[in-house]
């Protein structure tokens, strides 16, 4: 059986252009799977996926844990607040007592950069990644470039916008290694002051202006505005973030050409999106959604079968 | 104690028999004859190494000991054990100890501790009450007590008035002010080099404008108040430039850089290895070519360890909750000899340990010369070594230096009559 590369899921930065061929051919067998009637298969039986999130969420908790039950794994979910974190045990002994009770598999999401690749040195499980603050999302940004191979048959050569807080996100850093690894152009758009100051030396495109980037693109990829990660307020207000952001009808309006609208989730409708294109023909939402359970499900089978 | 040092290279730019090959005799704690084949007489001990040089006592203008109140990461004597090891026969020491070093009976306590050493510890004071940027320290009555500078060392002068203030009243004592320029509102949270490190791993970035904004305001406040204003362990070409400039106009200001700061990239952060986790930050590869240009040009007065020994519960966490800082207090100069081999005579980087801090300081250093008291180093230069866990003398152990290859191996020093060999 192929492998792939990598023991565990730190991030895109890792992996290689095989890896994702493979964990996206992977994924159209369980996208397959997840059509069925019965929709569970028994590849994961006895494997047991602890879920730690240090941080909240709720739709990647969710489309991993559908993933993993999907495949039969055991699961058990742990999150920060109701956890021992808040009495000052490290995360290591937070991780090691849970492996303790024979733990094959962590998927963690921690609101500190590097803290998987930390825990790695130090811990004997397979880890996945599910984000870690500003640094990456893999899962996230695997099943966006699955949903653009599925939409548009092809990565290679595609023009990729990604529109909004870039400095706050890990599913921006994470699709830009994705898509340059996948051969497509990626050109990054927001806020000067939501841009991190040397985005350039990643060899992506940078646009201050929404309709320079709309124009260029074939897929836009719109970005939650994550308030709760500022500290001083980096825009003046969340209408004007609309006015000058916002992905309006009057936009698509001015384009020859509408791009595909992608958007990671949770959407907050009227800010970084108006509600017509959010449910509208060019918007690819919901497909991003649903391939994110087949996306998990390849990856957590891939890492679990190797060596 | 009777030391004869067989066939060494002094090693001193001001001295006028610089790169010379001599035999030194040292009696009762001094000097007593440099010459040509001196005859080991009984009951002397011969030093003959191949290779050895000897400078004067290397100095250090930035260490913090963590003694009194972090003993458990360092404490006096293993910080002295270290420096001892280091080559340094002097060691500022920061007042960031718990307490922090603002009463006379804490200056003391430092000088008390370290009376019976090779190496002596200077203590600085800390600038304001508990090191937290509102009220002057009692300066005057420190300074009687012994301490060389007031600094509140990591804890940067947020405010202007204070530091103005500071360098106002230091005039009447003509005491030396210390800051290391960092304006932290200008990056929150910040934890290494903003550049593409940081962009690739998703870490809060520390632009060198933090450091550069307030050298330019301390300058202005230097310049309106007078008093001799100290920058410490900067990380930015472009400040090291505006002080060299304020200088050449006259200005009372001085700088220092720690030494790793020449031969460490944030591209060591690769891994978010902690080890590499430093204040200021450990800086691009380009910047270290115009920090090195910098220390070429002479516009460097001194190199520094920046020791700051933390221990393994401070080190081993996620990167943004894991402490500032490395122990370098062995490795300080083989580093900057390391980084400026090829670059830099080998007489100047020596000099940024010896004459550069103590024309800072302003105290005076014994010259290598007949009747002089013996203050010297004997280290050499072209031995290369690997740093090992196993050789760390300090109670801690956060280098980022393990496994690489160093030049510059230190013997031993001589203070006085005390003498501490490297094995």
């Amino acid at each position: 059986m192929e492998e792939l590369s990598s023991k565990h899921l730190l991030g895109i930065k890792d992996l290689n252009p095989a890896d994702l061929e493979l964990i996206f051919s992977t994924a159209d067998n369980f996208k397959e799977v997840i059509n069925r009637p019965i929709k569970k298969v028994p590849s994961l039986r006895d494997i047991t996926i602890a879920n730690l999130f240090f941080e909240n969420s709720t739709r990647t908790k969710l489309s991993f844990e559908l993933a993993e039950k999907r495949l039969s794994a055991d699961v058990i979910n742990f999150s920060a607040a109701a956890s021992s974190v808040s009495k000052g045990e490290t995360l290591i002994d937070t991780v090691n007592n849970i492996l303790a009770m024979k733990v094959d598999m962590v998927v963690m999401r921690h609101p500190h950069p590097g803290a998987h690749i930390f825990l790695s040195k130090h811990i004997d499980a397979k880890i996945v990644n599910a984000g870690d603050g500003a640094h990456e999302h893999p899962t996230q940004a695997l099943l966006d470039a699955y949903s653009i191979r599925e939409k548009l048959g092809d990565v290679k050569g595609k023009r990729v916008a990604i529109v909004g807080d870039i400095l706050h996100s890990r599913v921006a850093l994470s699709n830009i290694f994705c898509l340059q690894k996948l051969g497509a152009e990626v050109m990054v758009c927001g806020p000067p002051t939501l841009m991190p100051k040397y985005i350039e030396s990643l060899g992506v495109k940078l646009s201050y202006k929404l309709d320079e980037a709309l124009e260029w693109c074939d897929i836009a990829m719109m970005l939650r505005i994550q308030l709760e990660r500022q500290g001083q307020p980096l825009f003046p207000s969340l209408r004007e973030y609309h006015n000058l952001y916002g992905l309006k009808q009057e936009n698509l309006d001015r384009l020859k050409k509408v791009p595909v609208i992608m958007h990671p989730g949770p959407i907050n409708r009227g800010v970084e999106i108006s509600s017509e294109i959010a449910d509208s023909e060019y918007s690819i939402i919901l497909n991003q959604v649903e391939n994110g359970v087949a996306i998990r499900m390849a990856v957590l089978y891939l890492l679990a079968s190797a060596a | 104690m009777k030391v004869l040092l067989k066939s060494v290279k002094i090693v001193d730019a001001t001295n006028p028999q610089n790169g010379k090959i001599v035999d030194i005799l040292i009696k009762g704690g001094k000097i007593e004859k440099i010459g040509k084949s001196i005859k080991a007489e009984t009951g002397l001990k011969v030093i003959e190494e191949k290779g050895l040089c000897v400078s004067k006592g290397w100095i250090d203008l930035q260490a913090n000991l963590q003694d009194p109140g972090y003993e458990h990461k360092e404490d006096i004597q293993s910080g002295l054990k270290a420096a001892a090891a280091g080559g340094f026969t002097k060691v500022c020491v920061s007042p960031l100890t718990e307490p922090v070093r603002d009463a006379k009976d804490q200056i003391q306590y430092i000088i008390k501790q370290s009376s019976e050493s090779a190496v002596e510890l200077l203590p600085y004071a800390s600038l304001s009450k508990k090191a937290q940027g509102d009220e002057l320290s009692e300066f005057y009555d420190l300074k009687q007590a012994g301490a060389v500078a007031f600094t509140d060392d990591r804890n940067s002068i947020k405010n202007p008035n204070l530091l103005k203030n500071a360098l106002l009243y230091s005039k009447s004592m003509d005491a030396l002010v210390m800051n290391f320029p960092y304006q932290t509102d200008i990056s929150p949270n910040g934890v290494v080099n903003e550049g593409e490190q940081s962009t690739l791993l998703g870490l809060k970035g520390i632009p060198k404008l933090a450091e550069e904004l307030m050298v330019k305001r301390d300058l202005y406040l230097q310049e309106y108040c007078g008093g001799k204003l100290h920058f410490s362990t900067l990380s930015s070409a472009k400040s090291i430039d505006m002080i060299s400039t304020a200088k050449k106009a006259g200005a009372a200001v001085s700088c220092d850089m720690a030494s790793y700061q020449l031969l460490l990239s944030d591209e060591e952060l690769s891994s978010y290895d902690t080890r590499f986790k430093t204040l200021p930050p450990l800086r691009s590869k380009d910047e270290i070519k115009e920090l090195i240009k910098a220390v070429k040009q002479g516009k460097v007065d001194a190199l520094s360890s920046n020791h700051l020994p933390e221990d393994i519960d401070s080190k081993k966490k996620e990167f943004d909750l894991s402490s500032f800082g490395v122990i370098n207090l062995q490795t300080a100069v083989p580093a900057a000899i390391t980084a400026l081999e090829g670059k830099v005579d080998l007489a100047d980087v020596i000099s940024l340990f010896t004459d550069g801090p103590a024309r800072i300081l302003e105290i005076d250093q014994p010259k290598i010369a007949e009747g002089e008291t013996a203050n010297l180093t004997l280290f050499n230069p072209n031995e290369g070594f690997i740093f090992e866990k196993e050789d760390v003398l300090s109670k801690s152990q956060n280098s980022p230096f393990f496994n690489r290859n160093l030049k510059g191996k230190v013997y031993g020093i001589i203070s006085g009559n005390k003498m501490e060999l490297q094995d």
